[in-house]
């Protein structure tokens, strides 16, 4: 547990369409600190965070933001303090860059002024200021991550949940986003699949498996050549920053029944 | 490019009211216009009583149903969305047939008929969303509009077979109406439908932000603080209500919900500050000047909106439809 938690789950429950995905996961994240949610596909990473983002209502449990539980936030008050980077499309027809970055700008007080000011400056940090007028239907799908991460970065909230951010970005822009949030000492709780990208920029990581947490701590402690045998079926170590994979992919009948194990 | 628009309103509305079958000449035009004393009382009436409020009915309902389209495009992320193809018209006009057909005048009065369309499209609505969802799954596109196009037909279904069984007086005026036609609109219809698109536009304006958000997706939408399902009621009220009073109206008026949000956007972009008050004036524009043409075109017969405007509508329809792999 965080020595200064800014957000703590309490035995989050949550099921969709009768499904649990999450089950009982509890877990606090430190203010200024960078967390990963790591895991195999289908974990329950992404529908934490979505509760996170309030897509989602936990049937039991409870997210605090310092000490105030969710429900006590309005929907807008909440965004303000927590936003997100999230997966799913949209109807950009008629859209601009420019547009996408200052819609999520409107939501708050900001005079015009500043809004276009800090719209401006988020795509710089992104590489789209020469796209900024451009029909966002025109973007490749790293452009258009790299746009609704300028959105968030313009908006800098105090809590940054970040589900897959380094989708569809090549390697330059991958590291350059997640420096910048790094840069800037906000909290933030990050989904991931690169453990490589996880062990770089993560202080601390929770190893979600069947909706249910099965380790925590720091990335060297929690990614060991066991855990990504158990969990990712590979058979591979974390040296440092990097991955070394000494065996073939194991199949799912070689695999054996998750370890329910924390580590401190 | 909206100052534009409205000067085109402004000479379109001019063009419906003195432009027609009658032949009037520009002196008695002029007179008429101006109230004047020697202005013929005859040519007075069709101006003043028949074209007049016909025009600021149908530039009303065009820019209502263009706002509806604009709100349920947004809401639902369907390029396709309207109310034409969600089956609310029909909904709306198949209560509105049967109760023409089978309730005394004194229900179907000049608010009667308005409320009972609008239940009629709030019950096509509800149909529609109900059949294309799936639990745990967000709406796709072309399912909602397939769930339209089958309630849109069941309701069709209903409105002949209340046709069919009726008193052939009363088929022959709910026929008639049904095709969609303005002719005969007095002024006694406009201040409900001037109410109704005024408090529309209003609460659409109010929430143009929100629905700037809702572009981006119902997910990103909530982690910006928006209540996507309480927007959807809103939009819900809103659409169902401009396509009620519509339909009550004028009959079922297709395809201009469909095709003016997307010139809209073409002209300045998506933002719905700027979208809704353009997109409204071009509604209104077209459909005046649709209506003039179904006047003029085949004089002294009259054309039914609905022929006319489908006839206009089928080359944009294909290429939105063509355009909606690219909704991401």
């Amino acid at each position: 547990m965080s020595a200064d938690p800014i957000l703590e789950i309490r035995d989050l429950s949550i099921a969709v369409g009768g499904l649990p995905y999450v089950r009982n996961l509890s877990l606090s994240v430190g203010r200024g600190r960078f967390h990963g949610l790591l895991g195999p596909n289908g974990a329950g990473k992404t529908t934490v965070l979505r509760a996170l983002y309030r897509a989602l209502q936990p049937q039991a449990g409870e997210i605090l933001l310092d000490g105030q539980p969710q429900q006590g936030f309005s929907p807008a008050a909440w965004s303000r303090r927590v936003g997100a980077l999230v997966q799913g499309g949209g109807l950009l027809s008629g859209l601009t860059p420019a547009d996408i970055v200052e819609i999520g700008l409107t939501m708050r007080a900001m005079t015009a002024r500043d809004r276009g000011r800090a719209t401006e400056d988020a795509l710089q940090l992104v590489g789209l200021a020469d796209k900024a007028e451009q029909d966002a239907e025109s973007l490749s799908g790293g452009e258009l991550q790299r746009c609704y991460f300028a959105q968030l970065l313009a908006c800098d909230p105090e809590v940054y949940v970040l589900d897959e951010p380094t989708n569809h970005l090549d390697l330059h822009y991958q590291l350059r986003l997640l420096d910048e949030v790094k840069r800037r000492g906000r909290t933030a709780i990050v989904s991931f699949h690169d453990l490589v990208i996880a062990a770089r920029y993560c202080d601390y990581v929770h190893l979600m498996c069947d909706g249910a947490l099965v380790a925590e701590g720091e990335p060297a402690a929690v990614l060991t050549r066991d855990v990504l045998c158990r969990y990712y079926r590979v058979d591979g170590v974390l040296e440092g920053h990097s991955l070394r994979l000494e065996g073939p992919v194991l199949d799912d009948r070689s695999a054996p029944a998750p370890l329910m194990h924390v580590a401190e | 490019m909206l100052p534009l628009s409205v000067v085109a309103l402004f000479l379109a509305m001019a063009a419906g009211i003195l432009w027609g079958t009658a032949e009037i000449s520009w002196s008695e035009r002029l007179a008429i216009l101006m109230r004047s004393e020697d202005a013929p009382r005859g040519l007075s009436l069709i101006i003043w009583q028949w074209r007049v409020p016909r025009v600021l009915a149908v530039g009303m309902i065009g820019a209502g149903l263009t706002l509806a389209g604009v709100l349920m495009q947004t809401a639902l992320r369907n390029p396709m969305a309207d109310p034409y193809l969600m089956g609310l018209s029909s909904g709306a006009s198949a209560a509105a047939v049967g109760a023409i057909i089978w309730f005394p005048a004194s229900i179907t009065t000049t608010l009667g008929l308005p409320l009972i369309a609008f239940l009629g499209a709030a019950s096509a609505f509800l149909l529609t969303i109900g059949l294309s969802t799936r639990r745990g799954r967000s709406l796709d596109p072309l399912v909602v509009i397939l769930a339209g196009v089958a309630v849109s037909l069941m309701f069709q279904a209903l409105t002949a077979f209340f046709l069919y069984v009726g008193d052939p007086h009363a088929t022959r005026n709910a026929m008639g109406w049904l095709m969609g036609t303005a002719a005969g609109t007095d002024w006694q219809e406009l201040p409900l439908l001037f109410a109704v698109l005024l408090v529309s536009l209003a609460l659409a304006l109010f929430t143009t932000s929100k629905l700037d958000a809702t572009l981006l997706g119902d997910e990103r939408a909530l982690s910006l603080g928006v209540h996507v399902g309480r927007m959807r009621v809103l939009v819900f009220l809103i659409t169902v209500a401009l396509t009620g009073v519509a339909v009550a109206v004028a009959g079922i008026v297709g395809f201009i919900g469909l095709i003016l949000p997307h010139m809209g956007r073409l002209l300045v972009g998506a933002r719905h500050r700027v979208l809704i008050p353009q997109a409204m004036v071009l509604g209104a524009v077209t459909l005046i000047l649709v209506d003039l043409a179904c006047r003029v075109v085949l004089a002294p017969e009259e054309l039914p909106l609905g022929v006319l405007l489908a006839l206009l509508a089928a080359p944009p329809f294909i290429y939105i439809l063509r355009g909606m792999s690219r909704v991401r």
